[in-house]
């Protein structure tokens, strides 16, 4: 139908233009020309960027006012029981220089920001003049000047550089770590170095749960704005996850202030004092001294920031007769009115063994022999085990086992293997030395008396939470098992409730009135670091537990090498224990029992 | 006859016979419609392109600037915001340090106030007490405020005391004895005369900014702080010297 009309149009088109345009086909071959020069330079273009050196493009066109900023995740917090930060992170600010912009001005900024920031002139001189290349063609736009800086300084800084009127300086967000107790638990979390990675304690244990993952923004900007509809791509920072202890951070603080003062008052060279919910296992308190600020952790000794609780292996001494006589009346060799006589020494093999208080022969019963502390009474009582007995025992107490509650470097202690004993290996590991533990495993150990024969693994994170190494730990990871019977047990503890009891026992400074107390007084002779022997050192420790029929806390406490020499563990670390206990029956609002105290034979 | 013809030898010829004519009566039914003069005026649709246009162009530019527009405000609102958050983060930080146990106790401390030395706590419902109540006495009182840390060796180095003779005129030698006491930061620029010693202080005392850096010298601690604290004192020096 249209195909009659077609002709005569072309020829309608021909006959009136043909003068101006020429031929049809001739115009065809010039434009097709035209467009193949056109694309021929495109195409030569395009070889030439992205087939020649497309990299050192792609970068000049990332420089063209294209910025990259860190978004940093906030570090997870660390909080007591009660929920209150221990450590914590709040926004500081990190400084950033532009030096393409700073360059020209570097010297009276870089005054006006050392000075304000508290940071070397020299450092953020060469900061603010850094550059990537040959000076003159540098177009280096981001560098540090400094980084965690709490935020008001930060503002006051850049504010105070805007004032003078120089450019090139800008605040981005920048976490900051704080801790805002200082020294309060401090050898537990540790602390973060100055480049923000963790150094020890918690924070290095948990960093994977705790440290989050750094996200990153880059945008384009125009005149210090940036562009709206400009190219930017955002990778979110992940946030860390926080941590909760089962430490009371009250009682954290009390606890390291009374071993201070006892340790100075001693002088002592460290102690631990350790607190711990009976029933539960979880660590209430773990106090070292010395210990350091966290904020301000570089001005103090490296041997001060670690938890000497855990790391600080030294031999327990009387404490562990605690261990030995229970386990000889879980076994049904002894009761508590046992008569042993007692010689005023006691030749073992090659050795003699004496008691710490000069006595001629004695007659003590088992209650006399843990209230007064006898060696002998405790040789004597423990012949009727067998090695492989008392070791297996002391083994279930957990001596020679970590205690995992999950901060690096703890030392497990040494329990010698049951084939390399003699029988005065025996002898001696029944009133507590040739064996070696950390504090936190001896408080473990007694509160193992004090929860009715049944051990508690301790913990110090609530719920559970999976360290560096790959362990999980925390109170849902708490394993149980029995040691002795509950009649042990409770035999036991009457045994340690003559300890305290005025006129009996080694330690009446640890009675605290109107509440039944059991403890056990512990004075050891230290291995010296230089000659591997005796050298007159002492470590002298006390464990307690209150209320002695129904025990609700159990504490710890040691000092390290009191230079005093009225220190013992009766005198010097007894206080310390009553001082804890009351706090924590005051704190934790636990009525006295009301039940007659326990009142055993102590001689025949 | 022809079609009787076509009809009896070949079929396919006639049906092309029978559309031809079809078409040929059809074609004979059309005819040209004469070509209608459009007599519309073209100036108001191309002033509607060009209103269309420029209204586009306008929009698009006041979308653009108010789109900077808000992005300057919302930069200014971020940097507003950012300082309440600064200052609510400083207020918490305040709110910390009061509720900080060792505060606490150092307030309790100052109103004469001990840790009871026995527990001892009252029953409501009963109005009984229980525990001994036993007044606290002052040997109940500890030491509250930490000590001094103990500072590595390498940040705290022991003032190097150098004792030299003042020669004061009038004076015979020997008699005066001028100490100058200093860390091995002011020691190494001073020289070893009381009176160098002494000029060099007052400069540093008149620029507030390394007097400054000469306090953080002990705060600050790293490896390296030796080379740190002496460049410091060389730029103590050299400043000191430009003004």
């Amino acid at each position: 139908m249209t195909q009659p009309h077609r002709p005569a149009a072309r020829n309608r088109a021909r006959s009136g233009q043909r003068t101006l345009r020429g031929s049809s086909e001739s115009r065809l071959r010039v434009g097709m020309i035209a467009i193949a020069i056109v694309l021929s330079f495109f195409g030569a273009r395009l070889f030439q960027l992205q087939g020649l050196d497309p990299k050192a493009y792609a970068a000049k066109a990332d420089a063209e006012g294209l910025v990259s900023v860190p978004l940093p995740a906030t570090r997870g917090t660390i909080t007591d029981r009660n929920g209150v930060p221990l450590a914590q992170t709040v926004s500081g600010m990190m400084i950033i220089a532009d030096p393409h912009v700073t360059r020209p001005h570097a010297e009276p900024i870089a005054r006006i920001l050392a000075n304000k920031l508290g940071l070397d002139y020299f450092d953020v001189l060469a900061t603010l003049r850094k550059s990537n290349g040959p000076k003159a063609t540098s177009d280096l736009q981001f560098a540090y000047v400094a980084r965690r800086v709490p935020s008001g300084i930060a503002t006051a800084a850049v504010d105070a550089v805007d004032k003078a009127g120089y450019l090139g300086v800008t605040t981005a967000n920048d976490p900051l770590r704080d801790y805002p107790g200082h020294d309060i638990a401090a050898n537990l979390l540790g602390f973060m170095g100055s480049d923000g990675n963790p150094l020890s304690g918690l924070e290095l244990s948990f960093n994977n749960l705790l440290a989050g993952k750094d996200g990153k923004e880059t945008y384009e900007v125009g005149d210090g704005n940036r562009i709206p509809l400009g190219e930017n791509t955002e990778v979110k920072p992940v946030n860390g996850k926080s941590l909760k202890l089962t430490i009371d951070r009250d009682v954290q603080w009390y606890a390291q202030r009374v071993l201070r003062t006892a340790v100075q008052g001693a002088g002592g060279q460290s102690g631990a004092a350790v607190a711990i919910d009976t029933k539960t296992g979880e660590i209430l308190a773990l106090a070292d001294y010395p210990t350091f600020d966290a904020n301000n952790a570089s001005a103090s000794p490296e041997a001060d920031r670690g938890s000497r609780a855990l790391s600080n292996v030294y031999e327990p001494g009387s404490v562990e007769k605690v261990l030995t006589t229970s386990s000889l009346i879980d076994a049904g060799k002894v009761t508590p009115r046992t008569k042993i006589k007692v010689p005023h020494q006691l030749p073992v093999l090659d050795a003699v063994i004496h008691d710490y208080f000069q006595h001629n022969f004695i007659r003590l019963t088992l209650a006399g022999v843990i209230a007064k502390s006898s060696n002998i009474g405790t040789v004597l009582a423990t012949r009727a085990f067998s090695h492989q007995q008392l070791w297996s025992y002391l083994d279930k107490f957990g001596l020679g086992h970590k205690t995992d509650i999950g901060i690096t470097g703890e030392t497990k202690g040494l329990l010698p293997p049951v084939a390399s004993w003699s029988e005065l290996t025996q002898a001696t590991i029944a009133f507590g030395q040739g064996v070696s533990v950390n504090a936190l495993q001896m408080a473990a150990a007694v509160n193992t008396v004090a929860n009715g024969g049944e051990y508690i693994s301790p913990s110090l994170i609530q719920g559970k939470a999976t360290t560096a190494d790959g362990s999980v730990v925390g109170t849902d990871e708490t394993t149980r098992h029995r040691v002795v019977s509950p009649a042990a047990a409770s035999a036991e503890s009457r045994m340690m409730e003559m300890v305290v009891t005025q006129g009996a026992g080694t330690a009446p400074g640890a009675a605290i009135p109107g509440y039944r107390v059991a403890g056990k007084t512990g004075t050891a002779q230290e291995v010296g670091a230089t000659c591997g022997c005796y050298d007159g050192s002492l470590a002298v420790s006390f464990a307690g537990f209150a209320p002695a029929d129904a025990p609700r806390f159990t504490v710890y406490v040691v000092i390290q090498h009191p230079k005093s020499s009225a220190a013992s563990g009766g005198g010097t670390a007894g206080p310390v224990v009553r001082k804890i206990l009351s706090y924590l029956l005051q704190k934790y609002a636990v009525p006295p029992t009301d039940t007659p105290p326990a009142r055993l034979p102590v001689l025949w | 006859m022809s079609s009787t013809l076509s009809t009896a030898s070949a079929s396919p010829s006639r049906i092309r016979t029978a559309r031809t004519a079809a078409a040929a009566v059809e074609r004979a039914r059309l005819a040209l419609v004469p070509s209608r003069q459009v007599n519309a005026p073209r100036a108001p649709f191309a002033v509607l392109v060009l209103v269309v246009l420029a209204a586009g162009v306008v929009g698009l530019l006041m979308f653009n600037t108010h789109m900077q527009q808000s992005s300057f405000y919302a930069t200014r609102l971020q940097q507003r915001a950012d300082s309440l958050e600064a200052r609510r983060e400083a207020l918490d930080l305040k709110l910390d340090q009061l509720r900080d146990p060792q505060h606490l106790a150092a307030a309790g401390h100052k109103l004469g106030m001990v840790v009871p030395a026995n527990p001892a706590m009252v029953n409501l419902a009963t109005g009984k007490i229980l525990g001994l109540a036993v007044p606290a006495t002052s040997a109940d009182s500890m030491r509250i405020n930490p000590d001094k840390a103990a500072r590595p060796s390498l940040i705290d180095p022991k003032p190097l005391v150098h004792k030299v003779i003042a020669t004061v005129p009038g004076t015979t030698p020997g008699t005066a004895t001028a100490t100058t006491t200093g860390t091995t930061t002011g020691t190494s620029t001073g020289k070893t005369t009381a009176k160098t010693g002494t000029a060099g202080k007052a400069s540093a005392g008149k620029t507030a900014g390394n007097s400054g850096q000469t306090k953080v010298s002990h705060g600050t601690a790293s490896t390296g702080a030796g080379t740190r604290a002496d460049r410091k004192g060389a730029g103590t020096a050299s400043q000191g010297a430009s003004r």
